[in-house]
């Protein structure tokens, strides 16, 4: 599955290049507005080390992001499941923060918090987090009856044991979701770091853009593709391997 | 009796007579349609452009000129490339790193001939007389940025290290240099270094501007471009387009016409106090026209070689471009 990963990316990254250097060639634009290979294979030799270095930095946001941004979307998910009017308020309270676009609340926080490892990790997960509340809430809102009706009938039911096996029947889906959240913890670090941040590979993007440097940031999707294909890859990975192991066997049945 | 849309027999005539309307309307008959991309959004510092369009220089010219906000993503020298802009606002290293890519630009008029790029720091710090002085300081620059540039031009000249100052990065949000966390702060001098000295004298504190040109450091900024293409094969409209252009940034840059600037500025800018506005006019009229002898546009041939030279050293460039055979003085026209 990892390697399927990079290979896809590797296909796609290739086939975009082509197309922008095919659009370079038709149009017959300078090395100003879409470099050309000598370019970029000086340009990624120069900034290589420091980008790689940088998109790890971003990476390990990221992951305390995607963490934390799961550990929100499961608390609310948990306790916004019920059809009561505690449940529907804290939905409401849920969406209604979401309702405003994180790029237009970072510079409050980067006011509030600084330019620092915390205003990233907000933003990362906050952006991350809706996403992963709405499948939370989808799957926690809705009863397994054929489970829970017997738990019910025998007086045994717990809210901890309504959570788990609601979870645990959509297992597939929430480490589906798990997995392909991280692309989008990943895309909010890069925009914490390009609109405020001073590390990261957004910031570096942003120190390209200053200098029309589109090699640099060709340079900077490469690492980004590569790297997060790896971390969803091995998601993914872990994904699979919760499943065999939680999940009853096939034709088999749970003890 | 009403007729229903698809029974009316003129929809031919009609859109015959639409046709027509549109065919010889003033603006159709004649008018060049031309795109011209700014650095930055609309603001007093681009007062000429503004009052271009709202004077009607251009139309009288017979252009159709649609005046475009720019930002750090949309480049005009880019758009030039693409054919989404005939002219474009662009500063000295945004042309010379596009020559060194191969990018086919000329130059037609350097609007600012000081640099607003400066650094504001408050006064209750001794006065930065000479370059020595900056040893010590917290300096905020904008990694990546032009101002990052010229400030380390600055210190090589002083023969300062990096463990000499401190240096940290910043963005659009004042509050590190307005909670004293940093000393000495990159500003646009006639946007928001007027805002930030407003600001702080309300709380009773004076500031000075460290102005790199007073130092020996001439970095060009803002001037007008175009393609050599445009150039090579529309010379008329590019002299017709420069002339109304600087007719209108001379305007612009009179005393007597200020109130009617500021009202053609105000109506593009709506959220900028006019009391700023009026101090904000009158520090971009000493940065484009610091002597009234000057003639808005003409070259600083010297001050061109050496933002060359400057981003050369800094090896932001692979070879040297010769800069001064791109700048097309408006006798050449």
């Amino acid at each position: 599955m990892l390697f399927r990963r990079i290979y896809q990316f590797l296909i796609v990254y290739c086939l975009c290049l082509v197309g922008l250097l095919g659009i370079k060639q038709v149009l017959g634009l300078s090395d100003y507005v879409i470099p050309g290979v000598t370019l970029i294979h000086s340009t990624f030799g120069r900034v290589s080390g420091g980008y790689f270095l940088d998109v790890l930095n971003t990476l390990s946001v990221t992951i305390f992001g995607q963490i934390i941004s799961i550990a929100m979307a499961f608390t609310v998910g948990i306790l916004g499941r019920k059809s009561s009017w505690a449940g529907s308020f804290i939905k409401v309270m849920a969406y209604n923060i979401q309702a405003y676009p994180i790029v237009a609340l970072a510079p409050i926080i980067f006011i509030l918090l600084g330019d620092g490892f915390i205003s990233r990790l907000l933003i990362a997960s906050m952006i991350c987090y809706f996403p992963l509340l709405l499948s939370v809430l989808g799957v926690m809102a809705v009863p397994v009856k054929d489970i829970e009706h017997f738990y019910i009938a025998t007086g045994r039911m717990r809210w901890q044991l309504e959570v788990k096996i609601r979870a645990f029947e959509n297992l597939s889906k929430l480490t589906t979701v798990i997995a392909g959240s991280a692309t989008l913890a990943m895309a909010g670090t890069i925009v914490a770091e390009f609109i405020a941040a001073n590390a990261g590979i957004g910031y570096s993007i942003r120190i390209a853009l200053y200098q029309s440097d589109l090699a640099g940031i060709l340079t900077a999707l490469f690492y980004i593709g590569i790297i997060i294909s790896v971390y969803q890859g091995m998601l993914e990975t872990l994904g699979e391997l919760v499943k065999t192991k939680w999940s009853a066997p096939k034709g088999g049945e749970l003890l | 009796m009403s007729v229903k849309p698809w029974e009316f027999r003129q929809w031919p005539v009609v859109i015959l007579v639409i046709f027509v309307l549109f065919c010889v309307s003033p603006v159709r008959a004649g008018a060049i349609k031309v795109n011209y991309r700014l650095k930055w959004l609309f603001n007093t510092s681009v007062a000429g452009d503004i009052l271009a369009v709202d004077q009607g220089y251009f139309k009288t010219a017979g252009l159709d000129v649609t005046v475009k906000e720019g930002s750090p993503e949309k480049n005009a020298i880019n758009e030039l490339e693409l054919g989404y802009a005939d002219f474009g606002v662009a500063s000295a290293d945004q042309v010379i790193r596009a020559l060194d890519k191969g990018a086919d630009v000329v130059v037609l008029a350097q609007l600012f001939q000081v640099n607003p790029m400066q650094w504001i720091y408050r006064a209750d710090r001794p006065e930065i007389k000479v370059l020595g002085d900056l040893k010590g300081r917290h300096i905020g620059i904008t990694f990546g940025g032009n101002d990052e540039t010229i400030m380390r031009t600055l210190l090589a000249l002083a023969g300062l290290g990096e463990k000499d100052v401190r240096l940290s990065g910043v963005r659009f949000d004042f509050t590190p240099f307005l909670k004293k966390k940093v000393d000495v702060w990159p500003v646009y001098k006639n946007s928001q270094g007027v805002i930030l000295a407003d600001q702080l004298s309300r709380e009773g504190e004076a500031v000075y501007f460290f102005n790199p040109s007073q130092f020996g450091v001439n970095f060009v900024a803002n001037s007008i471009v175009t393609s050599g293409k445009l150039m090579k094969t529309h010379p008329e409209r590019v002299k017709i387009f420069l002339k109304s252009l600087l007719s209108a940034w001379e305007a612009a840059m009179d005393p007597v016409n200020a109130a009617q600037v500021l009202a053609a500025v105000k109506k593009k800018d709506s959220q900028t106090p006019d009391d700023i506005q009026q101090k904000q006019l009158a520090a971009t009229r000493q940065l484009i026209k610091p002597d009234k002898g000057i003639r808005i546009g003409v070259f600083d041939v010297g001050a061109w070689k050496q933002t060359e030279t400057i981003l050369l050293n800094e090896h932001q460039i692979k070879g040297p471009v010769g800069i001064a055979s791109r700048l097309i003085a408006q006798e050449r026209l």
